[in-house]
C-alpha cells in the first residue's frame, strides 16, 4: 500500500517537475548548456497567471493558456537578446551557465522591483475532493496531472515524431551537417526556446496554484530540474520524463518512510551517486 | 563604526572565498558550485563544537575545517573526473544537503531557531573587532600571495595543463586525478576555515546563511574581476560587495520605505553587471584578453643567454 | 631492453571488429614502422597500446630490464610513467602554456610537481632550461618565447614534448601529417640519433612510405585489423601481400 501511495503522491507532486525537466532538457540538448534562467520561465508563468487570473479576473483555466504563451514569448526574447549573441561569441559552457545565473538574477529581481516580494495566491477553481483507487485527491490535482501528461505527451510526440523534432535533433548532433541539409537553425532554435518556455510557464502556473506564487518559486525547483536532466542524460526528452517521474515517486516514498526533510537529502545523495557513474555522459 | 568593521570583515571572507574559487576554477578548471556548503561546514561545525561541546574557538575552527577538507576529498573522489556540468550539479546538490541537514539536525544546530552565541575572541581587548579584521586581512592576503606562488610554480603549471587538456597531461605521466583531488580538498578545507572565522562575526547562526546566494555572489565576483587573474577575486568583491553592500547600503541617502528594496536592487544590478561582463569582456575586468599574451616571468637562469645565442 | 607485446588483442565498436591481433611485439628492433591502408586500425591499435582505449579482449605487456608488467590494469598516466608515451595524430596542446612551458612540463618528473614546489625558489633547474632551449632553438618557431602559432607548430611541440620526456618506448602516430618536409626530416634525424644512442625505442605509424623505408629498421604491416606481414623494409617492399593490399600494384 505504501508503494501505491508513494507512486500516486509522487505523480501528483512530480507533474510540474516533469514539465520543467522536459523544457529544460530541450534547451540543454539544443544549445549544450544548462540554462539556470529557465527558473524564470517557471516563475514568470505563474506571475502571468496572476495577471490574467487575479488582476483581470479570468477563470483559472482560461488564464492558463495566455500565461503559458507569454512565458514562451519571454523565453524567445531572452534567447534572442542574450543567449544567442553569447553563443555566437563562443562563450564556453561553464561561462554560459554563469551568464544564465546573471540573467536569472536580472529577471527575478527586476520582477521583485516591479511587483514586490510578497507571496501571491491564484484564485483556484472550486475544489472537489475525490477518491481515485481508494486514494484522496482534488479535482484540480487530477486536472493538473492530466494536463501535464497531455503536454508532456505532445512534447514527446513533437521531439520524436515531427519535422521540428527531427531538425532539433539534427542541429544538436551535427550543426554544420544540419545547416547544409537546409535546416534553418534560427527558426528551429526560436521554436525550441518558445516551446521550452511554454512548458516552464505551465509548470509555474500549476506549482503556483498548488501552493503560492513567489518570486523564488522557479529558483527553488531549478536545482532538482538540473539534476533530473543531467541524470537523464543529455537531451533525451524520454530520459527527462522517466527521471522526473522517478524523482517524484522517490521523493514521495522517502517522505512517507522518513522525516520529510530527509527526503531531500536522500534524493540529493542519490543524484550525486548517479552522477558518479553516469556523469561522463554529459561531457 | 562597528558595523563598518563587521562589513569589512565579511568582505575579507568573500575575497578569500573568491580567491579559493580562482584556484579551483580559474587555475584548475573545476566548477565548484558548492562554495556555500564548504564554508557552511566550517561555519556550523565551528558553531556546534563551540556551543554544544565547549571547544575553544580556534580549535573548533580547525576541526570543522578538517571536516570540510575531508568532505571535499570524498566529493572529489566521486565526481571530479566527470564532466564540468556534472561537477557543477553535484557540488550544488552537496551544498543543498548541507543546508538541509542544518535544518533537520535541530539537536545540534538549533534548526531554524538558530544557534548561539559564539563568543568573540580576544574579549579583554577594546579594539578586538579591529584586531579580528586585521587577522582576516592577513589570512586573505596570505591566500592571495600563495595563489601567486602557485601560478608561477611547477604545481601551477600542472593545474594549467589539466585545465587546458587533462587527457594530454595524463598521457605525459601526470596523475591529473590525484592532483585535482589534492587541490580541491585543500581549497575546500580553506573555505571551511573562512566559514569558521565567520562564526564569531555573526555570533548567532541561522540556516538562512547557507542559502546558495553566497555561492553565486562569490562566482559573480570572480567572473567580474577576472577568473584567471590573481587579483580578479579581490577586484570583483570590491565592485560587488564593496560597492553595493558597504558603500550604497551604508552611506547612500535612501528613504526608509525604499530601503527594503535595496537588496533586490543590488541583486538586479549584479545580474546586469554579470551579463554585461560576459557579453562584452568575458575574461573579466582584469582578464587577459587571450591566452596568447601571458605574462609569466621567466625563472630559468639559462634562458636569456641561450635565446640571444639563437638569434 | 624494452618490449611491448600484445596477445589476442581485439577491439570492437558496435560488433564491428576494428583490431584483432594474435600477437605483435614492438621495441625489439630500434626504430620500427607500422604501415597499413586507411582504416586498417593503426590509430586504434596505438590507443589500445597506451591505454587510452579499452580493449574488448586481450592482454598488453611491457617488458623492461626490471621485469614484465601487464598494462591492462594501468591508467593512462601510469603507462607513461613506466616509459611508454605516444605522440598524437590529431593536434593536441595546452593552450595557455608557452612552447617552453609545455616542454618544461613534459620534462619535469611527477615528484617535483607536488605542493612543495609552490614554495620552491626557482621553478625549473638549469638542466631543464638547457634542454628545453636545445629543442626550442633547433626549430624555426615564429615566437620561441611565446605560444605555438600554427597547427604545424602545435604538432611539432607535441612531438618535442614526447622526445624531451625521454620515454623508453615512443609511439609516433603520423608525425609527418601537417609538418613541412624539412621539419619532419629534422625530427626523424633526432629520433634516429636517440635510437642509435640507445636512449629509446620508437614505433612510427605513417602513410609516408619513403620515410618509413628510409628510417625504419623493421616494418609491421597492418591490414583489416591484423598484422599480415613483418620484416625489414626491403622484405616488406617486395612482399606480394603488401603490394596488393596497400600499394595498389
Amino acid at each position: 500500500m505504501l508503494i501505491v501511495d508513494a507512486i500516486f503522491i509522487g505523480l501528483l507532486e512530480a507533474s510540474p517537475l516533469i514539465l520543467a525537466a522536459m523544457g529544460f532538457t530541450l534547451i540543454f540538448y539544443l544549445n549544450g548548456f544548462m540554462n539556470i534562467a529557465y527558473a524564470e520561465s517557471i516563475t514568470f508563468g505563474a506571475y502571468f497567471a496572476i495577471l490574467f487570473n487575479v488582476v483581470l479576473g479570468a477563470h483559472f483555466y482560461v488564464a492558463l493558456l495566455p500565461s503559458m504563451l507569454l512565458s514562451g514569448a519571454m523565453s524567445v526574447a531572452v534567447y534572442l537578446a542574450i543567449f544567442r549573441p553569447a553563443l555566437n561569441r563562443g562563450v564556453g559552457p561553464t561561462e554560459m551557465i554563469i551568464l544564465s545565473v546573471g540573467v536569472s538574477f536580472l529577471l527575478r529581481y527586476g520582477l521583485i522591483l516591479i511587483v514586490g516580494p510578497e507571496n501571491l495566491f491564484l484564485n483556484e477553481p472550486s475544489i472537489v475532493y475525490m477518491q481515485v483507487l481508494g486514494l484522496g485527491a482534488t479535482n484540480l490535482q487530477l486536472v493538473a496531472l492530466a494536463l501535464v501528461f497531455a503536454m508532456a505527451g505532445i512534447l514527446y510526440w513533437m521531439v520524436y515524431y515531427t519535422g521540428l523534432g527531427e531538425q532539433m535533433r539534427g542541429l544538436a548532433n551535427n550543426r554544420e551537417l544540419a545547416m547544409a541539409s537546409g535546416i534553418n537553425p534560427h527558426v528551429t532554435s526560436m521554436a525550441i526556446w518558445f516551446i521550452a518556455g511554454c512548458a516552464g510557464g505551465m509548470s509555474g502556473v500549476f506549482s503556483g496554484v498548488f501552493a503560492q506564487v513567489t518570486p523564488y518559486m522557479g529558483w527553488n525547483v531549478i536545482l532538482i530540474t538540473m539534476l533530473v536532466t543531467i541524470v537523464a542524460g543529455v537531451g533525451s526528452v524520454r530520459g527527462a520524463f522517466v527521471a522526473a517521474v522517478v524523482a517524484g515517486i522517490l521523493t514521495a516514498f522517502i517522505t512517507l518512510v522518513t522525516k520529510p526533510l530527509y527526503a531531500d537529502v536522500v534524493l540529493l545523495l542519490a543524484f550525486i551517486g548517479v552522477l558518479t557513474y553516469r556523469g561522463a555522459r554529459t561531457a | 563604526m562597528d558595523y563598518l568593521i563587521f562589513s569589512l570583515s565579511l568582505m575579507m571572507v568573500y575575497i578569500g572565498l573568491a580567491q579559493l574559487l580562482h584556484l579551483q576554477f580559474g587555475m584548475a578548471g573545476i566548477p565548484n558550485f558548492g562554495v556555500v556548503g564548504f564554508w557552511g561546514i566550517g561555519l556550523y561545525g565551528t558553531g556546534v563544537l563551540y556551543v554544544q561541546f565547549g571547544f575553544p574557538l580556534f580549535l573548533a575552527i580547525i576541526v570543522a575545517s578538517a571536516v570540510a577538507a575531508a568532505v571535499g576529498y570524498v566529493l572529489a573522489l566521486l565526481v571530479l573526473q566527470r564532466s564540468g556540468q556534472a561537477i557543477l550539479a553535484a557540488t550544488l546538490a552537496f551544498a543543498a544537503i548541507v543546508a538541509t541537514l542544518v535544518v533537520t539536525e535541530k539537536g545540534l544546530t538549533g534548526g531554524v531557531q538558530g544557534l548561539g552565541t559564539i563568543g568573540f575572541p580576544l574579549r579583554e581587548l577594546d579594539a578586538r573587532n579591529l584586531v579580528y579584521l586585521g587577522l582576516l586581512v592577513v589570512i586573505v592576503g596570505a591566500m592571495i600571495w600563495v595563489s601567486a606562488r602557485v601560478r608561477d610554480s611547477r604545481f601551477g603549471r600542472i593545474l594549467s595543463a589539466i585545465r587546458d587538456n587533462e587527457e594530454l597531461a595524463a598521457s605525459l605521466g601526470k596523475d591529473t586525478a590525484a592532483t585535482k583531488r589534492m587541490l580541491f580538498a585543500i581549497t575546500c578545507g580553506l573555505m571551511g576555515v573562512l566559514g569558521g572565522l565567520t562564526a564569531p562575526l555573526h555570533q548567532f547562526l541561522v540556516p538562512y546563511l547557507l542559502a546558495p546566494s553566497l555561492t553565486f555572489a562569490v562566482w559573480i565576483a570572480l567572473v567580474l574581476g577576472g577568473k584567471n587573474h590573481n587579483l580578479g577575486a579581490m577586484i570583483g568583491v570590491f565592485v560587488t560587495f564593496g560597492l553595493f553592500d558597504i558603500l550604497v547600503e551604508t552611506y547612500a541617502p535612501v528613504p526608509a520605505e525604499q530601503a527594503i528594496l535595496l537588496p533586490n536592487l543590488k541583486l538586479f544590478c549584479y545580474g546586469v553587471l554579470l551579463v554585461a561582463i560576459i557579453m562584452f569582456r568575458p575574461t573579466g575586468l582584469l582578464g587577459v584578453d587571450s591566452p596568447r599574451s601571458p605574462k609569466r616571468p621567466a625563472s630559468g637562469a639559462g634562458r636569456d643567454v641561450s635565446t640571444r645565442g639563437a638569434e | 631492453m624494452m618490449q611491448l607485446e600484445a596477445t589476442n588483442l581485439t577491439k570492437s565498436y558496435h560488433e564491428h571488429e576494428v583490431v584483432n591481433i594474435e600477437k605483435v611485439a614492438f621495441g625489439a628492433m630500434g626504430l620500427e614502422g607500422l604501415i597499413g591502408p586507411n582504416g586498417a586500425g593503426k590509430s586504434t591499435l596505438m590507443g589500445l597500446l597506451t591505454r587510452r582505449i579499452a580493449p574488448t579482449s586481450g592482454s598488453i605487456k611491457l617488458s623492461t630490464d626490471t621485469g614484465t608488467k601487464s598494462l591492462n590494469p594501468l591508467r593512462s598516466h601510469e603507462v607513461a610513467r613506466i616509459g611508454l608515451i605516444k605522440t598524437n595524430q590529431r593536434i593536441q596542446g595546452f593552450d595557455s602554456l608557452t612552447i617552453r612551458d609545455s616542454l618544461r612540463l613534459a620534462m619535469t618528473p611527477p615528484d617535483a610537481e607536488g605542493l612543495k614546489s609552490i614554495f620552491a625558489k626557482t621553478r625549473d633547474s638549469d638542466e631543464v632550461e638547457e634542454k628545453v632551449s636545445y629543442y626550442v632553438e633547433a626549430f624555426p618557431f615564429t615566437d620561441r618565447e611565446g605560444h605555438a602559432r600554427s597547427g604545424g607548430e602545435k604538432k611539432l611541440v607535441d612531438i618535442l614534448r614526447c622526445l624531451i620526456a625521454e620515454p623508453k618506448l615512443l609511439l609516433m602516430d603520423e608525425p609527418t601529417a601537417g609538418l613541412p618536409d624539412d621539419i619532419t626530416r629534422k625530427v626523424m634525424n633526432m629520433v634516429r640519433e636517440k635510437v642509435a644512442s640507445g636512449a629509446m625505442r620508437v614505433v612510427v605509424v605513417e602513410h609516408d612510405l619513403p620515410l618509413i623505408w628510409e628510417y625504419c629498421d623493421y616494418v609491421h604491416f597492418l591490414s583489416e585489423g591484423s598484422i599480415l606481414f613483418e620484416g625489414e623494409p626491403d622484405e616488406v617492399k617486395s612482399n606480394r601481400v603488401v603490394a596488393e593490399k596497400y600499394m595498389g600494384v
